[in-house]
């Protein structure tokens, strides 16, 4: 994987005004991976829309990580849910 | 364009103190914040007027100003200066400010009532002098095509905010069903990587077919006689007809499948589906004097 692939996580933190803690909470409820390179935690680009919408839950909705992980779990969920119904309605409309 | 009422938007007394709007926009917010919401664009909708009301009342000197000439905002001199001054400075970058999970920056994020009174800008959802930026906005568009022309694939050029993207689209894209284009959403801030463009395929069917996946379905009707006796009838398939034998004896509601002669299967170049037809059994009617009495000798048979 290319270098150009990854953010360090103190430039994201810096940007978005969080706390590096924050990020690595998520890394410990399993809501996204952390690459280490030495030190320096980095995070690859493709999470960075789950990790943005990580920091406006807990920015602008006062969410803690363990209420955030609870939110990422039913999303998720909805999510799965949002799809099985559109399936399911396709297949309902091919029997009407 | 209409007056809003944000007072009402946010449910709370025209003498509501600051704290008593901060809860009530909170409490809204936490209800319609589109990351909560996922895929549900009433609630979208509804963040953004609630975000609005809040930007308005919760700074004193636009609710002043929003309280002072309110429905006649229309008529009044600072509002027409406002706009004014707006035009000359033209819109900064970051007017629409807050991104969503997989929102189009595009979108407008205040009413246009908002901006003739208060002009571009706004400091958006839960600023606090801090906004989630540094990844590009991802932008969302939709493609409206009709299932003949997902039937094989095809190149479009599309123009996404002035650059045009050459796109391959897959025969056998599903309706609702989105692609990524990685990188050619809006650009990043500071050093941070451009945002992903989301394009959604809205596929009209106005064939006779319904369509599950990569299967076809279709109802065919028989003549009774050629249901009773069996016999060759000719079927049409998306691409062409096709002879089919009827078997005798065949039951109203009896399923035959075309094995391959669906809708190509995404992504699996030469692949089809099945095309599955229903046979509904056409009964006659107007019989001639001849006829009739044919089916009345049939009766005498004690056929069943």
């Amino acid at each position: 994987m290319k270098e150009e692939h990854y953010i360090s996580i103190k430039t994201f933190c810096e940007r978005h005004g969080v706390r590096e803690s924050f990020v690595y909470s998520m890394y410990e409820y399993e809501i996204l991976q952390v690459e280490y390179d030495e030190d320096d935690g980095k995070l690859h680009v493709e999470d960075l829309p789950l990790l943005e919408k990580m920091v406006r839950l807990h920015n602008e909705l006062n969410i803690n990580p363990e209420g955030i992980q609870a939110v990422h779990h039913l999303l998720s969920q909805v999510e799965s849910l949002q799809q099985e119904v559109t399936s399911l309605k396709k297949k309902l409309d091919t029997l009407e | 364009m209409d007056f809003i009422d944000y007072y009402k938007v946010l449910g709370v007394d025209k003498k509501a103190s600051i704290d008593e709007i901060k809860k009530a926009y909170r409490k809204l917010a936490r209800k319609h914040h589109p990351d909560l919401n996922p895929n549900d664009e009433e609630a979208e909708k509804r963040f953004k007027r609630v975000n609005e009301a809040n930007e308005v009342l919760s700074d004193p000197e636009k609710r002043k100003k929003y309280d002072e000439y309110g429905k006649d905002w229309q008529h009044a001199e600072e509002f027409e200066k406002a706009k004014r001054s707006r035009s000359q400075q033209g819109r900064q970058g970051d007017y629409s400010g807050y991104t969503y999970s997989r929102s189009g920056g595009s979108a407008q994020d205040f009413s246009d009532f908002f901006e003739s009174m208060f002009g571009g800008g706004g400091a958006g959802f839960g600023s606090r002098g801090q906004r989630v930026r540094f990844r590009g906005q991802d932008y969302n568009a939709e493609l409206q095509l009709s299932l003949m022309d997902v039937y094989s694939t095809q190149k479009q050029t599309l123009t996404v905010n002035g650059k045009n993207i050459r796109l391959t689209i897959p025969a056998g894209i599903e309706d609702g069903q989105t692609i990524k284009i990685k990188g050619h959403g809006g650009p990043g801030v500071e050093g941070g990587p451009s945002g992903d463009l989301y394009i959604t395929f809205s596929i009209i069917n106005n064939t006779a077919f319904k369509r599950d996946g990569a299967n076809l379905y279709k109802t065919v009707e028989i003549p009774l006689v050629k249901a009773v006796l069996g016999g060759e009838i000719q079927v049409d398939t998306l691409t062409g007809k096709v002879k089919l034998k009827v078997a005798p004896g065949t039951e109203n509601g009896t399923k035959v499948k075309l094995k391959g002669k669906g809708f190509p299967k995404y992504k699996k170049e030469g692949q089809f589906g099945d095309l599955y037809l229903t046979y509904t059994v056409k009964m006659p009617k107007n019989l001639t004097p001849e006829q009739k009495s044919l089916f009345e000798s049939l009766e005498k048979t004690n056929l069943t």
